[in-house]
């Protein structure tokens, strides 16, 4: 029985009646009105997945013809093809991307409920209890979680409300995944646009989260440097190797040196987010490198102990620790490799069974593994001599290179279709630096090994060539600084809608890189230096400071890390990428006091036509990567991946031929107004950063932008053109409106051409455009997508 | 027929894949015939294809430079005009689509011949020709074997003499 209490009730009287308080509802102070979408459903925000189709279709390059999931199968859907169940091609390649974006979103929300989990466990207190306080700069706190949701979160117990919701909508997309539910494939995008729009969500609320519990930065500028390579590593202590995503395991490991004074005996370093979170915690910690670097770096014989936590771990990390007989801790249910479970051992019993000669164990209790991680590395450290050296020897060297038959398997196994055989040669005869520059460009996938007849130890082969390489590979990353300030947005809101500053560019993401790691230096140098605001986490961000200039300064001591024009700002690991969707959207509310509570369509459309921002996963490899571009892309945002993103089997790509795709309303003029295709493509994979670099450019043009700013943009996309790829770009002359869109340095000279190459009419004697544009420009064109808005106007508050 | 493993030997895309081709002369046939022929050209390519890629462009055939090779073309002195660039990832999205008007405003192309791509991402472009654009036949003339190619020269990495006859047996018949 349900009693309802309200004013005049009486229960003086009741006897023998048990009542139960459930959660108390306090009435939220109305900070904004509610928007048209909170807590929005597969179907809420359909409409504008959809219009985003029309305008980018969705093209497919299946990875795969057929369908291998159900027992009716296998089924041929070659040629668009239906199988079994009925689905045909497109519909199944668009599935297999919602599962993919399904993992991905999973990934990044499960690790996002590990934290509040571990939150609660290592700092004894309650969700409630815990503040979202993100310092005196940010009042717009969880942008993400206020536009989705609608809530603006006062404690992790709130952002524990909307981590329930976006749980809910991975099991629901999940299972239309199942044999026998959508058949269209627009619906299938739908599907995965919405997990991004969730995974977005999920990894603000991790980011916070940590933030908030661990007293992580919160957005602060010039934050510490950080050393990063295979050579900062300093083996005269004992070297703890962390790996993977979810850093509180690595906290308490930070915590025991600094209680116990082991700073100068203790090395802790790390691999992937793993690294960049530990070194927001405590700047002491080292960054050894990014995924790529995984085995390279576990190989080496790097560590004294490895400890994983989750996420972008090698599957066949035990059996390398194995091998060179590294203890390996595994921290997080999610990657235990069949290791016997002491959690609830004491820690002293850990330390001596791991020292006896166990390969590993698996310890969930975070506030447990400092210890044993700590002592287990000081003791083994004991045991070896201080020096740092390839595993392999001179000898052992030479005789796997001549052991090399020339066969090529090696070759037809490798991602990148690295001439192994070819360098294994050329060694033979004395030079190694194929060996030393392919280094590079191998992701250490270790697949080569896997076939090699021969069984050489290919990775080990590329290490000993490439050692002087390592040893010497010292870098420095800006500490993960976390969110924008809302301050920032005040002094480059006005700039970026107006172009002046000629666009955001966001490089995020893995490794998994066509041609090496330097590629993410060159694409942050060259917008950095042209006064593009440059943010970066993850992968990305670590590469990039392996790099030094002709004056010896990496690219994070050449640029400040403000958020602003000519600055080069690392917000941190993969989950604090929430924070560069977040600068977007606090663009609109504070530049353009739009009204961002629960009003995602309003603000996305916002975006996509005002905010010069272009997402850059130039090595993406992951499921997150693609949930991560989905929730970018939802939100209006393009985004540029390497070739190897091709393999997501889905782009996002414009027509700029078709002249209905371009259409949108004026709110100024209530006309219908056919713009420049900006930005083209909104999921697009580039060759080679030649390709990739231009292209960047031309996504940042947005068809808000003043003549001014498009100038500016126009600017810097021929230029890049030009020097990137030796010529004009084709297509230039669809983005000038009128002469004041010109670049002002050529802007005689570009006229000509409109008029002898593009038979546009000029005036000579204004120098100005008569004839020819898509359409004229006006500074109070004022465009939208959204027939609602178009009709019923803005949420301004 | 000849069978061949896909140069990253895992990228087997399901029962229907390439043709090998041994000679170079029906590719010639196929071109000649072709109303519309257009040679993608990407920029992994050794110093020998290259010339020959320049041959075919002095012979006629229409080419689209990719992945930023076009410098190449203009180092060799080609004006920029006569060689189209594109995103290979956006020219697939055209390719597929039967109302594009092509680079000259023509019209779509009826065979397309690629050449050069990163293997990698060649190979997702031809699948995505392979699997909606029927109005599309698309041919490798690379030194792998694709198999999402209609037809594909075999993989010829290693043996560069003998893949260079091939794309000269083309040559000597256009």
């Amino acid at each position: 029985m349900a009693i309802e209490f309200s004013k005049g009730v009486v229960v003086d009287e009741l006897k023998n009646v048990t009542i139960k308080i459930g959660e108390v509802v306090e009435e939220e102070v109305e900070w904004a009105p509610m928007g048209p979408t909170p807590f929005p459903s597969i179907v809420t925000l359909r409409d504008w997945s959809f219009f985003l189709f029309k305008r980018y279709k969705p093209s497919y390059a299946p990875f795969c013809d057929m369908c291998c999931i159900c027992t009716m199968g296998k089924c041929d859907l070659s040629g668009n093809k239906r199988g079994a169940c009925g689905i045909d091609l497109l519909a199944q390649t668009s599935r297999v991307l919602a599962l993919t974006a399904a993992i991905g979103t999973a990934c990044h929300t499960g690790h996002a409920r590990h934290l509040l989990h571990d939150i609660e466990h290592m700092t004894g207190k309650k969700l409630s209890e815990i503040p979202v306080d993100l310092g005196p700069e940010i009042a717009e706190v969880a942008p993400l979680t206020q536009l989705i949701t609608g809530i603006k979160p006062k404690t992790l117990a709130d952002l524990e409300k909307a981590l329930k919701y976006v749980e809910e909508q991975i099991v629901q997309v999940l299972s239309s995944i199942h044999t026998g539910q959508e058949g269209s494939y627009l619906d299938y995008e739908n599907k995965v646009l919405h997990l991004g729009m969730m995974d977005a969500l999920g990894k603000e609320i991790a980011d916070i989260s940590q933030i908030c519990a661990f007293g992580l930065p919160k957005g602060e500028s010039n934050q510490p440097l950080i050393e990063i390579g295979m050579g900062v590593v300093d083996r005269k202590k004992a070297v703890i190797l962390v790996i993977g995503h979810h850093a509180p395991p690595a906290f308490n490991i930070a915590d025991y040196i600094q209680q116990n004074k082991l700073e100068d005996e203790v090395e802790i370093c790390g691999i992937c987010c793993t690294a960049h979170d530990t070194s927001r915690y405590w700047p002491k910690a080292k960054i050894v490198g990014s995924l790529g670097r995984q085995l390279k770096a576990v190989r080496a014989g790097i560590a004294d102990v490895i400890v994983i936590d989750e996420q972008c771990i090698r599957a066949d990390i035990l059996y390398h620790s194995k091998k060179l007989g590294i203890p390996l801790i595994c921290t997080n249910e999610k990657a235990m490799h069949a290791l016997p479970d002491m959690s609830h051992e004491d820690p002293r019993k850990i330390i001596r069974y791991l020292l006896e000669g166990a390969p590993g164990v698996v310890i969930l209790d975070p506030l447990k593994v400092g210890e044993v991680a700590v002592e287990v590395a000081l003791a083994k450290r004991k045991k070896r001599g201080g020096e740092f050296k390839p595993v392999l020897n001179e000898e052992q060297f030479i005789s796997y290179v001549k052991s090399c038959t020339q066969c090529g398997t090696c070759t037809l196994a490798c991602p990148q279709g690295i001439r192994i055989g070819e360098s294994m040669k050329a060694a033979e005869k004395g030079d190694r630096s194929l060996l030393e520059k392919r280094w590079d460009i191998c992701i250490a996938c270790g697949r080569c090994e896997q076939v090699c007849p021969k069984g050489i130890p290919i990775i080990d082969v590329f290490n000993f060539a490439a050692w002087n390489r390592i040893i010497n590979e010292k870098g420095k990353v800006r500490r993960g600084r976390g969110p924008v300030r809302d301050s920032e947005i005040r002094n480059v809101g006005s700039p970026i809608v107006l172009g002046i500053i000629p666009g955001v560019v966001a490089l995020v993401g893995c490794s998994n890189y066509p041609n090496g790691t330097k590629d993410a230096y060159t694409i942050m140098n060259e917008f950095a230096s042209r006064n593009y605001i440059v943010v970066t986490t993850g992968c990305m961000a670590m590469d990039a400071g392996l790099y030094k200039d002709e004056e010896g300064l990496t690219i994070y001591e050449k640029y400040k890390d403000d958020f602003d024009g000519g600055c080069v700002a690392n917000l941190g690991s993969c989950i604090a990428n929430s924070h560069i969707y977040g600068a977007a959207i606090k663009v609109a509310r504070i530049f353009a006091k739009r009204n961002i509570r629960a009003n995602y369509e309003e603000i996305a459309d916002y975006i996509l036509n005002r905010v010069g921002a272009c997402g850059v996963a130039w090595g993406a490899y992951s499921q997150k990567a693609a949930a991560i571009s989905a929730g970018v892309n939802r939100l209006g945002i393009p985004v540029v991946v390497g070739p190897h993103g091709s393999k997501y089997r889905r782009a996002y790509l414009g027509r700029p031929y078709n002249h209905e795709d371009w259409m949108v309303y004026d709110v100024r003029t209530g006309q219908k107004v056919r713009i420049e295709p900006a930005p083209q493509d909104l999921f697009v994979s580039a060759e080679t950063i030649e390709e990739a670099i231009p292209l960047i450019a031309k996504l940042c043009i947005r068809p808000n932008d003043t003549d001014r700013g498009r100038s500016i943009k126009l600017t810097h996309y021929i230029e890049l053109s030009l020097k990137w790829l030796g010529k004009m770009p084709d297509d230039w002359h669809l983005y000038v409106r009128t002469e004041t869109d010109l670049p002002l340095a050529r802007r005689e000279e570009l006229l000509k051409e409109l008029e002898s190459k593009h038979g546009w009419k000029i005036d000579w004697t204004r120098k100005k455009i008569v004839e020819g544009p898509i359409r004229p420009y006006y500074a109070g064109f004022n465009p939208t997508n959204i027939e609602r808005l178009f009709k019923h106007g803005f949420m301004t508050l | 027929m000849k069978f061949e493993q896909p140069f990253n030997i895992a990228n087997i895309p399901g029962p229907k894949m390439a043709l090998v081709l041994e000679k170079g002369k029906p590719v010639a046939g196929m071109i000649k015939r072709a109303k519309r022929p257009l040679l993608i050209v990407g920029p992994d390519l050794t110093d020998a294809m290259f010339e020959r890629v320049l041959k075919f462009v002095d012979k006629g055939v229409q080419v689209v430079a990719t992945g930023g090779v076009i410098k190449r073309f203009i180092k060799a002195g080609y004006k920029a005009d006569k060689i189209k660039t594109a995103v290979l990832h956006e020219l697939a999205n055209f390719l597929v689509d039967p109302e594009w008007k092509g680079f000259d405003g023509k019209g779509n192309y009826d065979l397309v011949l690629m050449i050069g791509s990163t293997y990698y991402y060649g190979s997702q472009v031809l699948s995505a020709i392979k699997n909606f654009a029927p109005h599309v036949r698309a041919i490798s003339i690379d030194r792998y074997y694709h198999p999402n190619a209609a037809m594909s020269f075999g993989n010829l990495w290693r043996k560069e003499e003998e893949y260079l006859k091939l794309l000269d047996e083309i040559l000597a018949e256009l």
